[in-house]
């Protein structure tokens, strides 16, 4: 058996008999992994529920709709918390990303009992006009006269913001923005009560961006080298890459045109 | 009313902050994951592998089209199957989202299948989907990677899948239901369907050679199913007794 050799680049070369060895000791580990994250759903969705007492309205394109509304016939809604401030001038690159996960299985999904619907605080003229853009097709509304961002811990006020102290990915902290992502479910019993069943932040999101399963599977990984060490480095509208512009550490995608104040503060 | 547990919003916080203490965790071994497999050696790749694409024929680093890794889609879809696997069609319709991000972020994706391209061709058109896809038809690429067998290795056994020997469903001399469902929705028999096998297997290419880097299988395919991200944290979770899926255009009253 030949030993591993290096060539000119940095990776260890070995032959197809010590790759398989120290794939297959990888594949148990692997296994465990599967495991241990079929036993997190199950703890997920063991989780007591909470009803929802409040009345929530919704601005939809079609006007005004409640949170009972959105389930659409189903009995769980899965909402996407999308960033989008009112008078944003740049879309999240993160929130985008995620969403073009759900486009092609939206169908699926509604399929089999579960309705997909993003919520921003921005106006829906504004959000609609993003939507149009990106020429998406899943639901997307205004939560911009609601307390829904609020509550489920996604917006903060202004007195947050100036306290640097807010109840974001269940700990204080300080908040940062005005609006950060997350992802609820909610579900519909058949009396038409309503319940909160799950949130999560931060990298608790990224159980929906199924593009980092498979980065983390590549050669090169993630592959995230600054200047934020996130998505934001490489993550442009889907149709915007290769067209200039900047991204702000927050996310924002700004076009290369675009001559608002962000640009100054960041060094791309 | 609901049969679920339910509770005050300070009981389910004190139930949701235990939660994430693992949910953490799971995130931190995932990572430790990822980095043993960029540690795993490459395998030079020395066979000269031909596929049919849309451009005419090609070589395996002609796949990387101008980016350093390749990511290769092994979607079952068999010389003699009418369709493509509905499974693999509900997987695909997850990454033709994203393939666009991982093509600017130097990963070309690609799905390759056994059956000649024009049966590809025609089933793209109709799952109006953007990724390319390339025949391996009358080539070893699908065996050599272990994701196609042969009529006289299915009739012997002791097929390799998954990096084992036998003992998967698809090995199974009684065909399991969600095996012939499969097989039904393809257009096709279960010994047919089953020579066939789901996977992805990733490459890289460096100074003008192709090292193969990565495999994996069967439910190590499940991170590349979108569905089940959204559905494991869906209060009815995967909520399937077998096969519920369909292809996009065969949902009842979804327009082809």
């Amino acid at each position: 058996m030949k030993t591993a050799e290096r060539t000119t680049h940095p990776h260890a070369v070995a032959s197809r008999e010590e790759w398989l060895k120290a794939r297959t000791a990888l594949l148990a580990r692997e296994k465990e992994l599967t495991r241990q994250r079929d036993e997190l759903s199950r703890q997920q969705r063991a989780l007591p529920w909470v009803r929802i007492d409040k009345e929530y309205v919704f601005d939809a394109p079609e006007g005004k709709v409640t949170l009972a509304d959105l389930f659409d016939g189903r009995s769980q809604l899965f909402i996407k918390h999308f960033m989008h401030a009112p008078g944003q001038p740049g879309q999240c690159v993160g929130c985008s990303l995620e969403v073009d996960h759900v486009e092609g299985i939206l169908t699926h999904l509604q399929n089999h009992d579960v309705t997909y619907v993003a919520v921003a605080r921005a106006p829906i003229e504004e959000i609609e006009a993003v939507r149009r853009r990106m020429g998406w097709k899943f639901r997307w509304v205004s939560s911009y006269r609601s307390d829904f961002n609020h509550d489920f811990h996604v917006s903060f006020t202004p007195e947050e913001i100036a306290a640097g102290r807010a109840f974001f990915n269940f700990e204080y902290q300080h908040p940062g923005l005005e609006d950060r992502s997350g992802d609820s479910v909610f579900f519909k019993d058949e009396s038409g009560q309503i319940f909160h069943t799950y949130s999560t932040y931060g990298r608790g999101g990224e159980e929906f961006l199924g593009i980092y399963r498979i980065l983390d599977l590549m050669p090169k990984g993630r592959d995230e080298n600054g200047p934020y060490h996130t998505l934001a480095d490489w993550v442009r509208p889907r149709n915007l890459y290769g067209q200039g512009g900047m991204v702000e550490v927050t996310g924002r995608y700004h076009t290369s045109g675009c001559a608002c104040g962000a640009h100054q503060d960041t060094a791309r | 009313m609901t049969k679920h547990k339910t509770g005050t919003r300070e009981e389910w916080l004190s139930a949701r902050l235990g939660l994430l203490k693992e949910e953490k965790e799971l995130t931190r071994r995932g990572d430790e994951l990822a980095r043993r497999r960029q540690e795993l050696p490459w395998v030079r790749v020395d066979r000269d592998y031909r596929f049919e694409t849309d451009k005419g024929s090609a070589a395996l680093a002609d796949l990387f089209r101008g980016r350093s890794q390749l990511l290769v889609y092994h979607f079952m879809f068999g010389p003699d199957y009418k369709a493509g696997c509905a499974t693999c069609t509900t997987i695909a319709d997850g990454f033709n989202g994203f393939a666009v991000h991982l093509a600017n972020h130097d990963v070309m994706l690609w799905a390759v299948s056994r059956a000649p391209l024009a049966k590809l061709q025609a089933y793209q058109r109709r799952m109006g989907w953007a990724f390319p896809w390339a025949s391996s038809f009358g080539g070893d690429f699908n065996f050599d990677f272990n994701v196609s067998i042969t009529e006289g290795q299915q009739r012997e056994g002791g097929v390799e899948y998954n990096y084992q020997r036998g003992g998967h469903a698809l090995d199974a001399t009684a065909v399991p239901e969600p095996v012939a469902q499969n097989a039904a929705m393809a257009g096709t028999d279960a010994a047919s369907y089953t020579r066939e096998r789901p996977g992805m297997s990733a490459f890289a290419l460096e100074d003008g050679v192709v090292y193969h880097t990565y495999s994996t299988y069967a439910r190590g395919l499940d991170g590349l199913w979108g569905m089940y991200q959204w559905l494991d944290r869906a209060p009815k979770g995967r909520n399937e007794t077998g096969v519920w899926w369909r292809r996009r255009d065969e949902y009842e009253g979804e327009k082809a």
